[in-house]
């Protein structure tokens, strides 16, 4: 099994970096690459002390599965990939979203975790709302999903 | 004819229920529901936090799978609206 895609509700469980080391673990493998996002607390000049993670969970996964096949088949089909993101309430500090790729060399390992990155921002239904310090709270704009109309 | 409509992200605002029940005439389709959200917006007072969802929003059928404006929609379907999005 070379791929572990899971939405992982912040408030019950945590997303280990420990877990993601051993599943793409392999003597097979001589470069590994982990890229941790975490909740940070100041967003355009506002103090955040939170986010809430909101997600379509089937269509995440569904598209979390697709994006990483579509970084295997285009970058190396034998890698190994961890994919977790945050679903619920997430205190500052708190890690949002976690990939690790354990590749044959490091240039597919760098470019795969950027690959699933950039992706699961532009096709994965997750919306994040900000807290703040000041007690409001906020919904963040994103990238619309509408289908363009045929000209 | 009368849909439910799954509420995600800032469309949330929209009800204390995760579900919206959307009353249409018969043979709507999404260009219709974008239509009424907007009045249901306007209605809510909530312009200034959703005046740009009608129009950016996507919709996915119970298939999860994102639909065009044409497509028609059949009583007590339920369908989810998709504001534009933005995880990690």
């Amino acid at each position: 099994m070379n791929l572990h895609t899971v939405l992982v509700k912040i408030e019950e469980e945590k997303i280990s970096s420990e877990k993601a080391k051993t599943f793409i673990a392999s003597e097979k493998n001589g470069a590994e690459s982990i890229f941790i996002g975490r909740v940070r607390n100041e967003n355009s000049g506002k103090k955040v002390t939170a986010v809430t993670y909101d997600a379509h969970d089937q269509a995440v996964i569904k598209s979390f599965q697709s994006i990483c096949n579509e970084a295997k088949n285009k970058f190396d089909k034998n890698a190994k990939i961890f994919l977790e993101h945050a679903k619920g309430y997430a205190p500052v500090g708190e890690i949002s979203i976690l990939i690790a790729v354990g590749s044959g060399h490091r240039d597919e390992a760098f470019k795969i975790c950027r690959y699933i990155l950039e992706e699961v921002k532009h096709q994965s239904p997750i919306w994040k709302k900000e807290h703040y310090a000041d007690g409001k709270e906020e919904w963040l704009p994103g990238h619309s999903l509408r289908p363009k109309k045929k000209i | 004819m009368e849909i439910q409509l799954k509420l995600y992200g800032s469309s949330k605002i929209l009800s204390d229920k995760d579900t919206l029940n959307i009353q249409l005439p018969n043979n709507s389709n999404i260009e219709k529901v974008r239509d009424i959200l907007t009045k249901i917006i306007s209605e809510k007072h909530l312009k200034s936090n959703l005046e740009n969802l009608p129009k950016t929003a996507a919709f996915f059928s119970e298939r999860d799978e994102v639909v065009n404006d044409n497509y028609k929609l059949k009583d007590k379907e339920f369908i989810s609206i998709i504001p534009p999005i933005g995880g990690g």
